[in-house]
């Protein structure tokens, strides 16, 4: 048998204790062991960052980090975003713009949207353009995200708490 | 511009796609999971052209976690030869037999209890090959004498023709002056962000093999399926997957489908093969167009287009599966929106050591409107006539459709003054000529592009075999089932992929039209292949089309039932009821109507009521055929009409070209399409950003590159570039709306348009940059070496 | 594409680790932010017997003062340098190349360190840390030493680190006053490898003619390359358009590069010569210059 070490991984809120092969990828894990499919498989070399998940709160592309590695974090994944049957107002903008159309990019594009609008809460097409170019989209030409993001952030802007 | 008022379709409705896809609740192929599923992976040549002298598994048999390996031998054995689109067989199996032809070709598959078992065993295959002569230059490999891919056919050159429509020597002879350019256009690949794969699940008692895959022609070619992994047709069950994207890349996926397959069959347990993205770039089934033209337009001395003259070499690589096919729907539109009364077109197909093609987006039309919109810019700058003033002068006019072409295709509707009216004035034309001149005065480079050109939609199969005498298949179908339950809830099922296009969308807001309700009130469901009615999935911008005709035509069935019900009920004449408002009524007498609720439960559970002689119950199944298909005649001199939904689209690109560096940024992109009927806005202009996006990536980033030895040099994103969100401008996109007469509601597919034009345009932008220098451009993609290299050819 | 089988190590402590690697000698690979060892590995490339993950040696995660100039903690993410007030106000030219490393998401992992180690000849921050003259600091069971960054990279993907050895902080100099410093790069997508990257630093006197001049370049030979013969043209010379053309004449001719499928050797040696310029004159610029 391949050994394993034990590993704690906080998903979306939930502690998974695991034993984990060294080398399996957190991408791997996310899907497998833990059974969340939202975070999707690209590329494997962290260029295309469909794999984008939040480690301890920051964007990470998961198929380039050990899963070991990664054992005490906290990681958020798409699931994370929607509670029930509600979307995440972000999530609800993309839909509102069109910023997708296959959804392969989609969970990784909202990693990365998150983040953004986290730290600038009223990014310019340009700094848009910037953090969602880390992600890419083969459908949609980019510009349904753009507006996504855009509506996102003034939805952001006139709502009373911050998210 | 549409005259008819519609309640849904041309309406901006959320998708109905997106909740689940915005969750990552959507089920990919990757995201099936079975008790007991293998995971694949797969040992590829690294020569290009080699014999497997002998391959040696035990190593990999013995590994713990291995359930199952094979070989070439074994696909022999336990598989046919994979379906071709062609009509002189280059066999071909999921595996290679006997040698290997390309670098990346698969010649073993381990299945093991995960991927990286199923990799550690890879490594531990043995094969012995002999390296054969290696052919990578399609002119080399089309001479006698040159060292042959495939022993049983006589040549690398796979495939040669000429078709010849009107008097095309007489149309020479009698021009001012013939344009002549060569042209080259270079292999890319689809590169969707989900690789293709597939998940088998065989029972050997029974002999039924199910099918989890992210291929399309599920109910089109399903039964050619069976044949090459030897499971009887009716036995075979594919589920349509939501697909990460295709763009033309997952038609068939019979390698993918026979290793899994096999595997399964040997394993005794379910077994998934996903590609990854190696495996997708260097082995993918559908690489593009790989074009070397050598065409000449006949002009007029007042510019006047009189006919084209083809030559294309096309470099297939080592595998002919999809045939010529980028070539027979290219004869759609090879004189473009241009009036020409002739045109000859040569054809040699060659193969070479490189992986082979299939289509991706635009399937050969993309690079047949960048050999003709080169044309059509050249003779502008040859003959000193403005090339706006030349396209006007030439185009069809809109008092001329439907317009039967030279070969026979016809184009149903379009108004191209109007689309390049348009295009003009949102680019704002003039203002962009003057913005160039100070940019020019301060020595910059900008360039200002345009392209007229066409975009064939909905595929009549006769393109895939009217280049050969025999006849072959004339059914390119699409059906949809459609109910009305006892709760009044509308359900329409689906038996082909969703692939990022937006089918459920279009269905419900057909739905919506038809019976007055609210397009998010309809349920969308999917069936496997066992319980299907014939459709050839989407590709070709046909799923639009194709699904409101396949919904009409169930809708009409079901109303015709509705209504014998609701007159039944009503003591009225079945042709006086409306459906309107959530349900029907008799025309006239709003008292007089009745739910869909009320009707769902009166059908399933109140026979007495229903006249007499009609079934409970309340479905209808529709397969709606090619609305505009004619058989070619036998000398070929007319190919009949097999492409004649003919959107079309003006771009003017904004560029600025660095020439110390050959960067390439975009000022503006404005474009405009008329693709008929608009169904969904907002989904339309996501398809054209789309495409325009490939289509910059085709002319800019974008090439699978093979070095002379016939290696792969792009076998990572590192080295395929895929455009990122700071490659491509915000795009300007606008539309005119020119019905077509032959589908339901006027609708024209527009999916591949963006691709199909894009090109042609920005090479026209970079040329018009490069204007002070005399650069000609004649290839893509453009890369910055490439466009130094002009500059610096040009200035010498 | 996943990694071959390893054996795993993640050390708690600087001595740990250090013994670790002692133990495994060559065999070992260091773990940090993953962004090239993992793809790597993804490709089978790598095939190390033990992989020694230092991601707990939080510790060596700092960006201190040191001497006028900054010491960064090899463990130190790439994205916090690139946001660091010091960085920013003491070498903000380090931080302006590290705007180019990837994208946000692998600069969040991604640490300063491990990019040095790693050795890629097109990565920017090895060809800054030549300009800026900066020192490695290297710790092993043995002891430590201190390499300066000219004598650090020896071949692609290859250091001056011995098995056993770790990169444990980077000393980068502050520049005297009156300098300005300048990272400019192309790639051919945003965030993509440089074809060509350009460090300069240049120090005016009072006369405002350029005291000193360093420059780097990375994408250009197996190595970053210290462009000597071009820093000598500027050397007790006004910053004149003749000068900063000489100076990039000579920059180029200083290069080495490769030929790959994003450009020839001919090619990118042209673009050195574009881009030598350009920071040249944006360094020049930056220093109070003309």
């Amino acid at each position: 048998m391949p050994t394993t070490i034990p590993i704690g991984l906080n998903v979306n809120g939930i502690r998974h204790e695991l034993n984990v092969e060294p080398r399996w990828l957190l991408v791997d894990v996310i899907r497998e062991q833990i059974g969340l499919t939202g975070t999707h498989i690209g590329c494997e070399h962290g260029v295309c960052g469909t794999c984008t998940v939040l480690v301890n709160g920051e964007t990470a592309r998961s198929c380039l980090m050990l899963a070991a590695t990664a054992d005490g974090a906290e990681i958020t994944t798409v699931e994370g975003l929607s509670t029930g049957e509600t979307l995440h107002p972000l999530q609800a903008a993309f839909r509102e713009a069109q910023g997708l159309q296959c959804g392969f990019c989609t969970p990784g594009m909202l990693m990365v949207a998150h983040e953004l609008l986290r730290e600038n809460r009223s990014p310019s097409e340009q700094e848009i353009r910037e953090s969602i170019s880390a992600n890419l989209c083969r459908c949609t030409g980019y510009q349904g995200i753009v507006d996504a993001v855009g509506l996102a952030a003034s939805s952001q802007a006139s709502a009373p708490a911050a998210r | 511009m549409a005259t008819t008022e519609r309640r849904w379709i041309g309406k901006d409705i959320p998708r109905l796609e997106d909740p689940k896809l915005l969750a990552g609740r959507a089920t990919y192929t990757d995201d099936v999971k079975l008790p007991g599923m293998l995971h694949t992976a797969v040992l590829r040549s690294p020569h290009p052209h080699a014999r497997i002298a002998r391959i040696d598994t035990s190593r990999a048999r013995a590994l713990p976690g291995v359930f199952a390996v094979a070989t070439g031998e074994d696909a022999k054995e336990m598989t046919n030869p994979l379906p071709a689109f062609c009509a002189e067989p280059v066999v071909q199996y999921c595996l290679a037999v006997d040698k290997v032809r390309f670098v990346g070709e698969a010649v073993a598959a381990v299945a093991a209890v995960d991927r990286y078992t199923a990799e550690d065993a890879v490594a531990l295959i043995d094969v012995e090959y002999e390296p054969l002569p290696v052919i990578t230059d399609p002119f080399e490999a089309m001479k006698p004498g040159a060292i042959k891919l495939h022993d049983p056919l006589p040549s690398n050159l796979a495939f040669e023709k000429t078709l010849s429509f009107g008097d095309v020597a007489a149309d020479f002879a009698g021009a001012d002056r013939v344009i002549r350019r060569k042209l080259r256009w270079h292999r890319a690949s689809a590169q969707p962000l989900e690789t293709a794969g597939a998940v088998c699940r065989y029972d050997p008692i029974t002999q039924k093999m199910d099918v989890w895959s992210n291929t399309n022609m599920i109910n089109y070619v399903g039964w050619l399926i069976a044949n090459t992994i030897k499971v009887p047709a009716a036995k075979l069950n594919i589920y349509p997957m939501y697909v990460g994207g295709s763009f033309g890349s997952k038609h068939v996926l019979g390698k993918i489908i026979g290793i899994a397959s096999m595997l399964a069959k040997r394993s005794g347990r379910p077994v998934k093969f996903m590609e990854d993205r190696v495996d997708n770039l260097i082995a993918s089934e559908n690489l593009a167009c790989d074009r070397f033209y050598d065409a000449e337009l006949a002009v007029a001395k007042d510019g006047v287009f009189k006919s084209i003259r083809v030559k294309v070499v096309d470099d297939y690589g080592a595998y002919f599966q999809f045939g010529h096919g980028t070539h027979g729907n290219a004869l759609a539109q090879v004189t473009g929106p241009y009036r020409m009364g002739s045109f000859e077109y040569t054809v040699q197909c060659v193969l070479t050591n490189k992986c082979q093609q299939g289509v991706f987006r635009g399937a050969g039309s993309d690079a047949g409107n960048f050999c003709l919109e080169r044309l059509v810019d050249a003779a502008a700058q040859e003959l000193g006539i403005d090339r706006v003033e030349i396209r006007r002068r030439n185009f069809i006019a809109p008092d001329r459709f439907p317009f039967k072409t030279p070969c026979g295709n016809v184009y149903d509707s379009g108004n191209y003054p109007a689309v390049l009216d348009r295009a003009l004035e949102m680019s704002g034309f003039a203002e962009l000529k003057r913005m160039q001149a100070e940019a020019r005065a301060q020595g910059r480079y900008v360039g200002i592009g345009l392209a007229t050109a066409h975009q064939r939609s909905v595929y009549g199969p006769t393109e895939f075999w009217f280049w050969y005498d025999s006849p072959g298949l004339t059914t390119a179908p699409e059906s949809v089932g459609l109910s009305l339950g006892p709760t009044g809830e509308f359900v329409v099922t689906m038996f082909s992929p969703f692939w990022g296009n937006s089918p459920e969308t279009v269905v419900a807001q057909t739905v919506g039209e038809e019976f007055g309700i609210d397009p998010s009130q309809v349920t969308v469901t999917y069936e496997d292949s066992q319980h299907a009615l014939p459709g050839a999935g989407p590709g070709g911008s046909r799923m639009t089309v194709m699904l409101t005709g396949a919904v009409a035509g169930a809708a009409r069935k079901l109303k015709d039932k509705l209504s014998r019900i609701a007159a039944h009920q009503f003591e009225a004449a079945p042709e006086d009821i409306v459906f309107a408002d959530g349900g029907a009524m008799v025309k006239g007498s709003p008292d007089k109507s009745m739910s869909y609720g009320d009707l769902g439960l009166k059908a399933y559970w109140y026979k007495l009521d229903l006249p007499p002689g009609m079934e409970s119950g309340l479905e209808a199944r529709h397969t709606y055929d090619h609305p505009y298909l004619t058989k070619p005649s036998a000398d070929r001199k007319d190919l009949g009409a097999f492409y004649p939904m003919m959107a079309h689209g003006a771009h003017v690109p904004v560029v600025e070209v660095e020439p110390a560096t050959g960067r390439v940024r975009f000022l503006r992109y404005v474009a405009v399409h008329d693709v008929g009927t608009i169904v969904n806005p907002k989904s339309l202009r996501g398809q054209i950003t789309g495409g325009i996006t490939q289509g910059i990536g085709m002319a800019l980033y974008e090439q699978s590159a093979y070095d002379a030895d016939g290696q792969p040099l792009t076998a990572s994103f590192m080295d395929y570039l895929l455009p990122t969100a700071q490659e491509v401008p915000r795009f300007e996109i606008g539309h005119v709306e020119t019905p077509s007469p032959f589908t339901e509601y006027g609708v024209k597919g527009g999916g591949e348009g963006g691709r199909m034009i894009a090109p042609a345009a920005i090479a026209s932008a970079v040329e018009d940059a490069l204007a002070p220098f005399g650069v000609r451009v004649d290839e893509v993609p453009l890369t910055p070496e490439r466009i130094v290299k002009l500059v610096e050819a040009a200035r010498r | 594409m996943k990694p071959p089988r390893f054996d795993y190590l993640a050390p708690r402590t600087l001595d740990e680790a250090l013994a670790h690697l002692h133990h495994h000698g060559d065999q070992a690979k260091i773990l940090a932010g993953g962004q090239s060892l993992i793809p790597m590995l993804n490709f089978r490339l790598a095939h190390p017997g033990v992989v020694v993950d230092v991601n707990r040696l939080t510790d060596l995660a700092y960006v201190r003062q040191h001497d006028g100039g900054v010491a960064v903690g090899a463990l130190t993410r790439q994205h916090a340098v690139e946001r660091s007030e010091l960085v920013r106000a003491r070498v903000p030219v380090v931080a302006e190349a590290c705007r180019f490393i990837g994208h946000a998401p692998i600069r969040h992992r991604g640490t300063f360190g491990g990019n040095l180690a790693h050795a890629d000849p097109a990565s920017e921050l090895p060809a800054v840390m030549v300009a800026l003259e900066a020192e490695m600091a290297v710790a092993s069971r043995a002891g430590s030493r201190a390499i300066p960054a000219g004598q650090f990279f020896i071949g692609p993907l290859t250091t001056a680190l011995q098995p056993g050895e770790m990169l444990t902080e980077i000393r980068i100099p502050a520049a005297p006053p009156r300098s300005g410093g300048a990272f400019v790069e192309m790639a051919r997508r945003a965030g993509d490898f440089a074809l060509v990257g350009v460090a300069a630093l240049v120090t005016l006197d009072e006369a405002g003619q350029c005291a000193r001049a360093r420059i780097a370049l990375c994408g250009v030979g197996p190595t970053p390359v210290r462009a000597r013969a071009a820093e000598d043209a500027l050397v007790g010379q006004a910053p004149t358009t003749a000068v900063l053309d000489e100076a990039a004449d000579r920059a180029a001719a200083a290069t080495s590069p490769p030929s790959d499928v994003h450009g020839s050797a001919e090619f990118r040696r042209k673009l050195a010569r574009h881009f030598a310029r350009q920071a040249l004159a944006a360094a020049i610029q930056r220093s109070g210059g003309r």
